[in-house]
């Protein structure tokens, strides 16, 4: 169709911090497995795991 | 000349019935229709099915191409697998014969179970040092390259023999069941990043559910890419089960609910997946409601209800609705935010439902892909 828009699907990780709870989203990268043990966390001591791992829509 | 006082009416003869202009403008088109209609609707169908064969064309030779990429960047190659993938994919599964319905799951489990076999057996050919991650994801790429090429053969086919027998009636159902065939194959098409990335899709939602229940407890391996977690809950114990995460398969669930049953005394199961929802419903919606819920061709769900009416165990379901393209695509960001509320729904349903000192099994049901436990 000559008008409609092309969308395009980003893949987002969300990080959650075990003792804090703080959230972080970031793109997706390939080796991102939910529910693994990432790095230590921004804000605490506590470390990080994927919470969630999905794509959003983007028109361009 | 002039143009300005023309009149119309004379010239086609609107107040005058005998003008043989006019009457060649009603009566050709009227000829034309009674004895070429169909041969014009057949071209006018044609064009469209032209285009739609063409983008089909494009995903099965795509997903060949796809395959064959991933397989020389990521495994180390005994040899150039090309000839065999081409070999795979010409491979067909002819179903049982079903004038006696008697034992036909059987037969229907005997031969997809030996064609699974077959191929998990020649994908280990292809590299003797590949892991189960790995085959599991060839194996899922192996099925949507050759599904999207039985897709375009047989619309092929249907379309060809419809042109050479100059038969309209023939094309029917075709134009009629081809918005619905190019959904799936769109789809299909666009599972191949999701699959290849390990990443989780839509369907994944029942084994990512369960899978995070199942991070603290204790896991074994129940049957064949199936896991089993026990943990207690409000004085009763709750059995959970979901494929072998994070690879790219759905487990045998029912091989799993038969080795429980035979060990234990259960009251009631509880079955998480994703459903298609109906057209018009809220995409991630969450419904209830009773009797198994599981798709594939069927032997799986005939084999739980065959052991719940068996024991007489009740079964429950929650299902997250969803369209085909976001059950095998990436899990949206709305599928994705409901995995809490699905949660506190098997709870719920577990208070509700049953008593303190009784035995529930949780099957998280779908293909685990980048979901792990």
């Amino acid at each position: 169709m000559i008008f409609s828009k092309k969308k395009i699907i980003i893949a987002y990780t969300i990080e959650k911090c075990s003792k804090c709870g703080m959230l972080k989203k970031r793109e997706f990268i390939d080796g991102d497995c939910l529910f693994s043990e990432l790095s230590k966390c921004n804000s605490c001591d506590g470390t990080s795991i994927i919470e969630k791992i999905f794509g959003e829509e983007l028109e361009s | 000349m002039e143009l300005t006082n023309i009149d119309f009416d004379q010239l086609f003869g609107m107040s005058d019935d005998s003008n043989p202009l006019m009457m060649l403008i009603w009566i050709l088109p009227i000829i034309l229709f009674v004895f070429y209609g169909q041969r014009i609707q057949l071209y006018v169908t044609s064009g469209e099915i032209k285009k739609a064969l063409k983008k089909l064309d494009g995903y099965k030779v795509d997903s060949r191409s796809e395959l064959i990429i991933y397989l020389k960047k990521n495994l180390k190659l005994d040899d150039d697998p090309t000839e065999k993938i081409d070999k795979f994919l010409e491979y067909f599964t002819i179903m049982p014969v079903d004038m006696d319905p008697n034992g036909i799951v059987d037969k229907v489990r005997h031969t997809v179970r030996m064609r699974e076999d077959y191929t998990r057996e020649h994908i280990k050919l292809l590299s003797s040092q590949i892991n189960d991650l790995e085959l599991t994801k060839v194996q899922t790429l192996l099925e949507i390259a050759s599904s999207l090429q039985m897709i375009y053969k047989i619309v092929n086919h249907m379309f060809l023999t419809a042109k050479k027998q100059n038969n309209y009636p023939l094309i029917l159902p075709l134009q009629m069941l081809l918005p619905f065939i190019m959904e799936q194959a769109e789809a299909m098409s666009k599972s191949i990043p999701a699959f290849k990335t390990g990443q989780p899709i839509g369907d994944g939602i029942g084994p990512m559910v369960v899978g995070k229940i199942m991070l603290d407890c204790e896991k074994e391996t129940i049957a064949f890419q199936t896991i089993l977690a026990k943990t207690d809950f409000d004085g009763r114990k709750l059995f959970f089960i979901k494929a072998e995460g994070p690879g790219s398969t759905v487990g045998r669930p029912a091989e799993a609910l038969e080795t429980i049953v035979s060990n234990s005394e259960i009251d009631a199961i509880i079955m998480v997946d994703a459903a298609l929802k109906m057209e018009g419903e809220e995409s991630a919606s969450i419904a209830c409601g009773f009797g198994a819920a599981i798709g594939g061709i069927g032997t799986e769900r005939f084999q739980i209800e065959e052991i719940a009416t068996q024991k007489n165990i009740p079964i429950f379901s929650i299902v997250v609705k969803q369209s085909v393209k976001e059950a095998i695509t990436l899990m949206t960001k709305q599928i994705a935010e409901k995995s809490n509320d699905v949660t506190s729904q098997i709870y719920e349903m577990i208070k509700e439902n049953t008593k303190q000192g009784q035995s529930i099994v949780i099957i998280g049901v779908g293909n685990t892909s980048g979901v792990p436990q």
